[in-house]
């Protein structure tokens, strides 16, 4: 048989071989984007598992009674949840009381006041805002926000309320009210950023159409903009609440910690996360079991918010086409009439042309009024962030010019009062945030990536909506969460070290992973279809289509996705104050703890208290902000950057 | 018939680009004038001049002057501009989250009128005059966006015309709809010049020659000629308008 064989068969086997093997490789491509699906699953399951496990004791113990229970007694072993469930659910309503109003005040100047060039910086600043570490808005709220409130609100408020609740005299600057203003000044630049955005997304003609009948501008967005925006408006505030929820670490450095219901905004209270941070390491037995049991509970209240938000928005998309109005009395025709005949003049235009100018004047008077409030909603938010970044460059300014600042590690106990400290530096949490970002990104980015192809181009069945929805859950997660669930696995098989870099690693690419997935996905989703049939059309496999050539015509969003979840990673805490511990040493060993910028900030301020590292804690907020500006531009002009210029 | 608005030496600019050139031109009254030319030759931006819409756009500057019955609409207050001088724009653009009878009663409710039966009747006559009333008689709660096309086009006619406007312009207004939902507008269009100045921009030369009493033909943001629609599409005087309707370049 094979001496026969001519040129031609030659070449198609050859095609054949070729062939097959690209199915092959189609073939693995598509079980490994599954993988990470299901590996997607098995993580939201294992944070289930483990939460829930860790508290048998205690659930077993104190059984439905522990969600009213009101005391923290860890020599009795009485424990219950009800003072930071209060405490969660008191700042968050708080703080999305004060946010949303200026929040979306911000939106409508940028989306639909602002002059066209102030535009783009504005937005810039926005995102910055909604990228600044906790830790970082904690930090300056601890120094500016809680004195000036303390100095000069909350005697007012007192005097106001003549010292009955809510505004009863408390017991010192740190209170529930200065956690609920400092989460509302972190949750605005993300509403503002998201409402923004759905303001922006509905198509100009609609306003043009309401501007073409006579209506003001204000009057234009009233009609035409608010109700086709209101889903995202909507989905902009519950993913406020959920970040107000789960924020951890500025609400422990204000809220005063202590574990009591008062009928008083200005007293001393703690939420669920911020006990968490504060209790977990050092708690054992029962009472860490208790930990576990709130843990659970703030992911329950979690994704009940992130569900609801789901079935809300939802509702919204359906509901606000149309505002539902009572059953009207049918209309009589009107009697037909001669063309070319005039109209006759009806009772309300001789009315309105008589009350024209008072009413002209009234209606540009509301428009004026919007664009005064909108106005100061960008002052009151831009406060913050001008002060924040203010009190950073003043206190941190002088050692982050310092060279030895990044090659030195932090000065060895020095005392407050001691006047002559030596100069120390931050390098060894400059290395262990780059080791342990590295780490992370190294493994959760090709994942995420892989998992977002998953959910975009591969997953069709029940299976990958369900997967899109814990994709959903797992970004609402709060950090604090996952720094429980990490180090509960690595407490469960690496017994010695469980707090390390390693464990930190995990937990930031357990972190990126959800933010990477919801980036890919969304790029992948807005190219459109007829670039993978043209490929398609050329033979190409389908898993080269997708990796050559949808890949390639949305790399800047991915890019995009990608610098967004590493900066997040590198500003986090809470996360890694539970799992890689403390150290202010060079790292020798990665299954040791080791320190980073962001908890080291934590640190200075909660753990090593009889030191004086303030100063150094100004630089290395300093140096994040510095690194989220640089990041936030460099997104911003990614997105910017056309991709059908770069070769696919 | 008496001229209804009066352009003069119109130039209008987006940011550096300057996209009309000292357009004077006399729109009649109770006639339909088209507006043809290439696209790019500023027929839009003139349309969207004449009721101030263009100043909305980022960067907008104009100079020149446009009088409505004689009164400078530059000086005047722009919102009531916008309710005497009406506009349809190319797509459809019924307010999504109001139902057919809000729509139309949108208008209404911006200049005052509060009155339920005032409310009903100015609906009902505006519906009546866009000819679509018998089409939706019986789903004035329906959202504007559910019907048709070409019922949402002859919504935004209604929406327009509810606020009782002395002049409509109409910016390629049948460009989205299909042959017989144009016919349609087409007729309304027959019936409305009889009580308003209609202007129409449009690129389909059979239509201006159709429905308009008067075309002006625009290049490089500038009008070239204007004239009788029969006269200018028959024997044009411009070698420039000879070309171009008889299809020479586009």
């Amino acid at each position: 048989m094979d001496a026969d064989v001519g040129p031609a068969t030659e070449r198609r086997r050859s095609t054949d071989r070729r062939l097959r093997s690209l199915l092959r490789r189609g073939l693995a491509f598509r079980l490994g984007v599954t993988a990470v699906g299901v590996g997607l699953v098995v993580v939201f399951v294992g944070l289930v598992v483990l939460l829930v496990g860790g508290a048998s004791a205690s659930i077993a113990r104190f059984g439905p009674g522990f969600l009213a229970g009101t005391a923290w007694d860890v020599p009795r072993g009485i424990f219950g949840a009800w003072p930071a469930v209060a405490g969660t659910l008191i700042t968050s309503a708080l703080a999305l009381l004060l946010a949303v109003p200026v929040a979306f005040g911000v939106a409508l100047f940028a989306s639909e006041i602002a002059p066209r060039w102030l535009r783009a910086p504005l937005a810039y600043f926005v995102d910055l805002g909604a990228a600044v570490p906790s830790v970082v808005y904690g930090f300056w709220a601890l120094v500016v926000l809680v004195p000036f409130l303390y100095g000069s609100v909350d005697p007012s408020l007192e005097r106001l309320s003549g010292g009955a609740a809510p505004f009863a005299s408390g017991s010192g600057e740190t209170n529930v009210l200065a956690a609920g203003v400092v989460l509302a000044v972190m949750i605005i630049p993300t509403i503002a950023a998201i409402s923004r955005e759905a303001l922006r997304a509905v198509p100009h003609e609609l306003r043009e159409g309401a501007l073409g009948i006579g209506a003001t501008r204000w009057e234009a967005t009233r009609m035409a903009v608010l109700g086709p925006a209101a889903p995202g408006l909507v989905g902009a505030v519950v993913l406020g609440l959920g970040r107000a929820i789960g924020e951890t670490i500025a609400v422990a450095f204000v809220i005063g910690n202590i574990y009591q219901v008062q009928g008083s905004l200005l007293a001393r209270g703690s939420t669920i996360p911020s006990w968490l941070v504060n209790g977990f390491n050092e708690s054992y037995g029962l009472g860490r079991s208790s930990l576990y049991e709130l843990a659970a509970i703030l992911l329950v209240i979690s994704v009940v918010v992130n569900l609801g938000a789901r079935v809300l928005v939802r509702r919204f998309e359906r509901g606000a086409r149309l505002r539902p109005r009572g059953a009207r009395a049918p209309i009589a025709a009107p009697p037909p009439r001669e063309p070319g005949t005039p109209l006759g003049t009806p009772a309300w235009f001789a009315r309105h042309d008589a009350a024209r100018s008072a009413r002209l004047r009234r209606r540009h008077g509301v428009q004026l009024l919007v664009v005064v409030l909108a106005v100061g909603a960008v002052a009151v938010a831009a406060w913050p962030l001008v002060s924040l970044i203010d009190t950073a460059a003043v206190n941190g300014g002088a050692a982050i010019v310092r060279p030895s600042f990044y090659t030195s590690a932090p000065p060895p106990s020095c005392g407050i009062g001691q006047t002559s400290c030596p100069l120390g530096g931050i390098g060894p949490e400059i290395e262990g945030t780059l080791v342990m970002v590295g780490l992370a990104a190294a493994v959760a980015l090709p994942l995420g990536i892989l998992g977002g192809i998953y959910l975009s181009e591969y997953a069709r069945r029940r299976f990958s909506r369900t997967v899109g929805l814990l994709v959903d859950v797992l970004l609402g997660v709060p950090t604090i969460l996952i720094g429980i669930f990490v180090f509960s696995v690595f407490l469960a098989y690496d017994r010695p070290d469980d707090q390390s870099a390693f464990a930190g690693a995990a937990a930031l690419g357990v972190l990126m992973m959800p933010i990477v997935v919801r980036a890919t996905e969304l790029a992948l989703r807005s190219v459109p279809t007829s670039v993978r049939e043209g490929a398609l059309a050329l033979g190409f496999p389908r898993h080269r289509v997708t990796l050559r050539v949808v890949l390639g015509s949305c790399r800047s969003a991915l890019v995009t996705g990608c610098l967004l979840a590493v900066m997040r990673a590198a500003g986090e805490t809470a996360a890694l104050v539970l799992t890689a511990g403390t150290s202010l040493y060079w790292i020798t060993d990665l299954r040791a703890p080791v320190g980073a910028l962001a908890p080291f900030i934590y640190d200075a301020l909660m753990v090593y208290t009889n030191s004086n590292y303030e100063t150094d804690a100004w630089g290395a907020a300093l140096v994040l902000l510095l690194m989220m500006a640089v990041v936030s531009l460099a997104a911003r002009l990614a997105v910017r950057a056309p991709d059908a210029q770069g070769s696919v | 018939m008496p001229t209804k608005l009066e352009v003069r030496e119109l130039s209008a600019w987006y940011g550096d680009r300057q996209a009309l050139y000292d357009v004077s031109i006399d729109l009649t009254d109770r006639a339909t004038t088209a507006i043809i030319g290439p696209s790019g030759c500023g027929k839009t931006t003139f349309l969207r001049c004449l009721n101030r819409l263009h100043e909305e756009a980022p960067g907008a500057r104009v100079a020149g002057a446009i009088r409505l019955d004689g009164e400078d609409l530059g000086a005047a207050d722009v919102v009531s501009v916008r309710c005497r001088v009406g506009m349809v724009f190319q797509k459809p653009n019924p307010f999504p989250n109001m139902s057919v009878f809000e729509n139309v009663a949108a208008g209404l409710r911006l200049l005052g009128v509060r009155r339920r039966e005032e409310l009903d009747q100015g609906v009902a006559e505006a519906l009546v005059h866009a000819g679509l009333w018998e089409e939706v008689e019986h789903q004035l709660d329906a959202p504007g966006s559910s019907l048709s096309g070409g019922q949402q086009q002859r919504l935004c006619i209604a929406r327009a015309l509810a606020v009782r406007p002395e002049v409509l312009l109409m910016d390629e207004p049948c460009s989205a709809l299909d042959p017989i939902a144009t016919a349609k507008v087409e007729a309304l269009l027959a019936r409305l010049k009889s009580e308003y100045a209609v202007v129409v921009v449009t690129h389909n030369l059979a239509q201006a020659r159709r429905i308009s009493d008067t075309t002006a033909f625009f290049y490089l943001g500038k009008v070239v000629e204007v004239g009788p629609t029969a006269r200018l599409f028959g024997s044009p005087a411009e070698k420039l308008t000879e070309n171009y309707v008889n299809g020479r370049f586009g």
